[in-house]
């Protein structure tokens, strides 16, 4: 072993942190997270003994940052191979890659991101507009500082919240914990973290961005799988109509005149013009799920740099 | 390390790949109340068994896995020792899967044992 033995908790996953270097820095997060839990549990229950004594003896039983990182690498890749369901093998033809979207559960549940997002992006637009002016308005006040330090904290919560959601729907892989901070440092010292981190300020951005993104989202999903399954019915309306279809009223204004002014020898056009559009509209979520996975990724994970 | 070391801790680290999931989630099966990774991680080591005590940090994220795949419910409290710990418990589809691997586990290790013993020469 190169590095010297760690003798506290601190340096031990500073340790871990650096033999994690380059990995997915949510698995290092989650790798620091499990570290600290664990040693700290093994602490607790031998109060009493020296935090140098104590590293020295987990060293064979958690095992050294190096072996740690080494099985946190592993396991990554086994676990994604045996757990995950296996991606399905792109399709040869380009015909086939294109209707084959139709299997990809990727592209439904992307699909509906996009339709939640605006509700989401609507929540944390408002969350950080609220909590930024209150923390600014009131801080000549004594109760600006817990106000400004709940919003603070609240932002880390909905972080995680977020990544939870991102890695679910669109498959990205975000933390499963929050991120490590160092309970050696003192209280003060922490808040100043919380503050200069720029992860934090990263996440705030993310925040103000999804109601744009969200409205953009929501738009292109409800109208485009509307308008796309108009499209496939029309025909079938033609076929039950008939030719008494008097037309759709709202408040007296008629909606739907003229809505076969193109002539039935049209139709079969407009449905496969319908059906080829729902296709293009699941390929469309697919690619916005993996931008926005990558958003998210950017703004809401810390890279591995960052010393807390 | 001389080279049947080294092929003995390959040999283990491949077994234990395949075995330390059947043995979680038999851990959880067999426990009245949740448990965090620690107090599984000590309970392993109580088996003094070279494979199944080695390595603890290896557990924890096949506990996520497990939990991930929906083999697992887990729920956090809050500690005073450190960061708030995970308590996991075995779901129903946790306990149907964890029957089917023990089968599969059994007469897996009783073909293995009869090979080992030459009984089909």
């Amino acid at each position: 072993m190169s590095t010297a033995p760690p003798t506290t908790i601190a340096a031990y996953l500073d340790q871990l942190r650096e033999a994690l270097k380059g990995a997915d820095p949510a698995l290092i997060q989650d790798a620091l997270y499990d570290a600290e839990e664990h040693l700290r549990s093994e602490l607790a229950e031998n109060r009493g003994i020296s935090e140098a004594d104590l590293l020295a003896r987990m060293a064979t039983t958690y095992g050294v940052p190096e072996e740690v990182a080494e099985i946190y690498r592993d396991k990554e890749i086994q676990i994604t191979r045996a757990l995950r369901t296996p991606p399905r093998k792109p399709a040869q033809s380009m015909l086939g890659s294109f209707f084959g979207v139709i299997a990809d559960p990727r592209a439904y549940a992307s699909l509906f991101y996009m339709a939640l997002s605006l509700a989401t992006g609507i929540f944390y637009f408002t969350f950080v507009a609220v909590g930024l002016s209150l923390s600014a308005g009131l801080a000549i006040l004594i109760i600006g500082i817990p106000v400004a330090l709940l919003f603070l904290g609240l932002v880390r919560v909905l972080s995680l919240v977020e990544g939870r959601i991102v890695e679910v729907m669109l498959g990205e892989r975000m933390p499963r914990r929050p991120a490590y901070a160092n309970a050696a440092n003192g209280f003060w010292a922490r808040i100043g973290n919380l503050i200069t981190d720029p992860y934090t300020w990263t996440t705030m951005l993310y925040f103000i961005m999804m109601l744009p993104l969200g409205i953009i989202y929501f738009t292109v999903a409800v109208t485009g799988l509307s308008v796309f399954a108009a499209f496939v019915a029309a025909p079938f309306v033609r076929m039950v109509d008939g030719s008494n279809f008097s037309g759709l009223f709202i408040d007296g204004i008629e909606v739907t005149s003229n809505w076969n002014f193109l002539g039935d020898a049209w139709l079969p056009l407009i449905f496969a013009t319908g059906v080829v559009g729902l296709f293009v509209m699941l390929h469309v979520a697919r690619g916005v799920g993996y931008l926005h996975g990558q958003i998210a990724k950017v703004l809401l994970v810390r890279s591995t740099a960052g010393n807390l | 390390m001389t080279d049947t070391e080294l092929h003995l801790r390959k040999f283990q680290k491949e077994l234990s790949a395949g075995t330390v999931s059947l043995v979680l989630l038999s851990v959880l099966g067999h426990s009245s109340r949740p448990l965090y990774g620690y107090q599984i991680a000590k309970q392993l080591q109580q088996t003094q068994d070279a494979l199944l005590s080695s390595k603890q940090s290896a557990l924890y994220p096949v506990l996520r896995n497990l939990h991930a795949a929906g083999l697992l419910d887990s729920l956090v409290e809050p500690s005073v020792d450190g960061p708030p710990r995970r308590y996991y418990t075995i779901t129903a589809m946790g306990r149907e899967v964890l029957r089917s691997w023990t089968d599969t586990w059994s007469s897996a290790r009783d073909s293995v044992d009869a090979i080992l013993e030459g009984k089909f020469q």
